[in-house]
């Protein structure tokens, strides 16, 4: 029993040299976080880098399930910052909206004041 | 090649496509590039070193680890994901710093708004002024009823011209009491609702009495009501109040109506 555990981990180390990596257990909190975060802020799947974020973290979540911790690591390090710049760019979008908008009434407001000037 | 790095070499590679099968698949030296062009991109650029200087420095950290692996056997994947996080967090700089400059924008922009919002205020009341009383008898056909579907406020035809979206001058007056109202009165909410007589086909109808609805709504968010207060629904030539037989029932036919909600900002169904 204890040898073919003992075999198992020396096939795993021999492979990949990446056994000794520990469960990336806050990786993939701080990843669930950001993902909510971005999601919170609206973005969808329909934002490239969401869908990107989502597809890893459930890959990195899959990994970490069947103990290829340094795969689960690499894809939630990569998810986090996907879901990142999802965020980032429904905000920046949002507030390109909000310019827009801000604009309009202004041009509105222009056109009012020469009408009853 | 030496038969040691070969093997090596070999070694990596099934490393790599046995337990990673994800890392980008370009050789990590052109995606380490590709990371250094973009970080090079934002540190040229002073608005971004300015608005977000920390994703910079984590771009850079990110790629000088990079870097430095690169110069290593058997760490091709590790190449690739701090060139990834490079690249991602030079573009995230960039969003965050287009964020940063759009609301500076936006503050500046919100200020011309208020201070033309103000001089409009000011000069429809002027407006007012000017025009004095003789315009009262206009306004008989602006009552303020209760119905069953609560207080509504008749704009009659008077305030538009026939065909027209434009408010005429002459609806400054009303216009601006109901923006006094609703200032007085800041939990009451107003369905905004146009109609027209049966003039023309129907279709052409229930968009002018959308354009005259959303007019009185656009004059009332232009002199500083929050649009969330306001609803817009045009209902073409339904709902008369008066034959259209005769032009006078055409005219009374042809009007907006304010709906208001109670207090509470409560309003009643729409029809």
């Amino acid at each position: 029993m204890r040898i073919q555990a003992f075999i198992a981990v020396a096939a795993l180390l021999a492979l990949a040299g990446c056994a000794s990596d520990p469960a990336p257990s806050e990786q993939l909190r701080l990843t669930e976080q950001a993902v909510d975060q971005a999601r919170a802020v609206g973005a969808t799947d329909d934002v490239a880098e969401m869908k990107l974020a989502s597809d890893k973290l459930a890959a990195a979540l899959a990994a970490n399930g069947s103990q290829s911790y340094r795969q689960a690591r690499l894809l939630a390090e990569q998810a986090e910052l996907d879901a990142r710049l999802a965020e980032a760019k429904v905000l920046t979008e949002k507030s390109q909206q909000q310019l827009t908008q801000v604009n309009t009434r202004i041009v509105r407001l222009h056109k009012q004041l020469g009408e009853v000037q | 090649m030496s038969l040691s790095s070969r093997l090596g070499g070999g070694l990596v590679a099934l490393g790599c496509v046995g337990l990673f099968g994800c890392a980008a698949h370009e050789s990590p030296q052109v995606t380490v590039q590709q990371a250094s062009a973009s970080l090079q991109k934002v540190k040229d650029d002073a608005d971004v070193l300015r608005s977000a200087p920390r994703d910079v420095i984590r771009a850079s950290e990110s790629l000088s680890r990079a870097e430095r692996l690169a110069s290593y056997w058997g760490t091709r994947d590790d190449v690739a994901q701090y060139a990834y996080l490079s690249q991602r967090y030079s573009e995230i700089a960039r969003e965050h710093t287009q964020l940063v400059l759009n609301k500076e924008k936006l503050a500046r922009q919100d200020l011309e708004r208020q201070r033309l919002q103000l001089a409009l205020r000011e000069s429809k009341l002027n407006s007012v002024q000017q025009q004095g009383k003789a315009l009262e008898e206009q306004f008989v056909s602006m009552a303020t009823t209760e119905t069953d579907r609560g207080l509504v406020l008749t704009l009659g035809d008077v305030l538009f011209d026939s065909g027209e979206a434009d408010l005429k001058p002459s609806a400054n007056r009303m216009i601006l009491k109901l923006v006094q109202f609703l200032q007085l009165n800041p939990k009451r909410v107003v369905r905004i609702e146009g109609y027209t007589d049966n003039t023309g086909d129907s279709e052409f109808n229930l968009e002018l009495s959308k354009d005259r609805a959303q007019t009185v709504a656009d004059t009332l968010v232009d002199l500083g009501i929050d649009e969330k207060r306001l609803q817009v629904q045009g209902y073409g030539d339904q709902y008369p109040v008066e034959a259209n037989a005769s032009e006078r029932g055409r005219a009374m036919n042809r009007r907006v109506e304010i709906v208001f909600s109670d207090e509470k900002g409560v309003l009643g169904a729409a029809r």
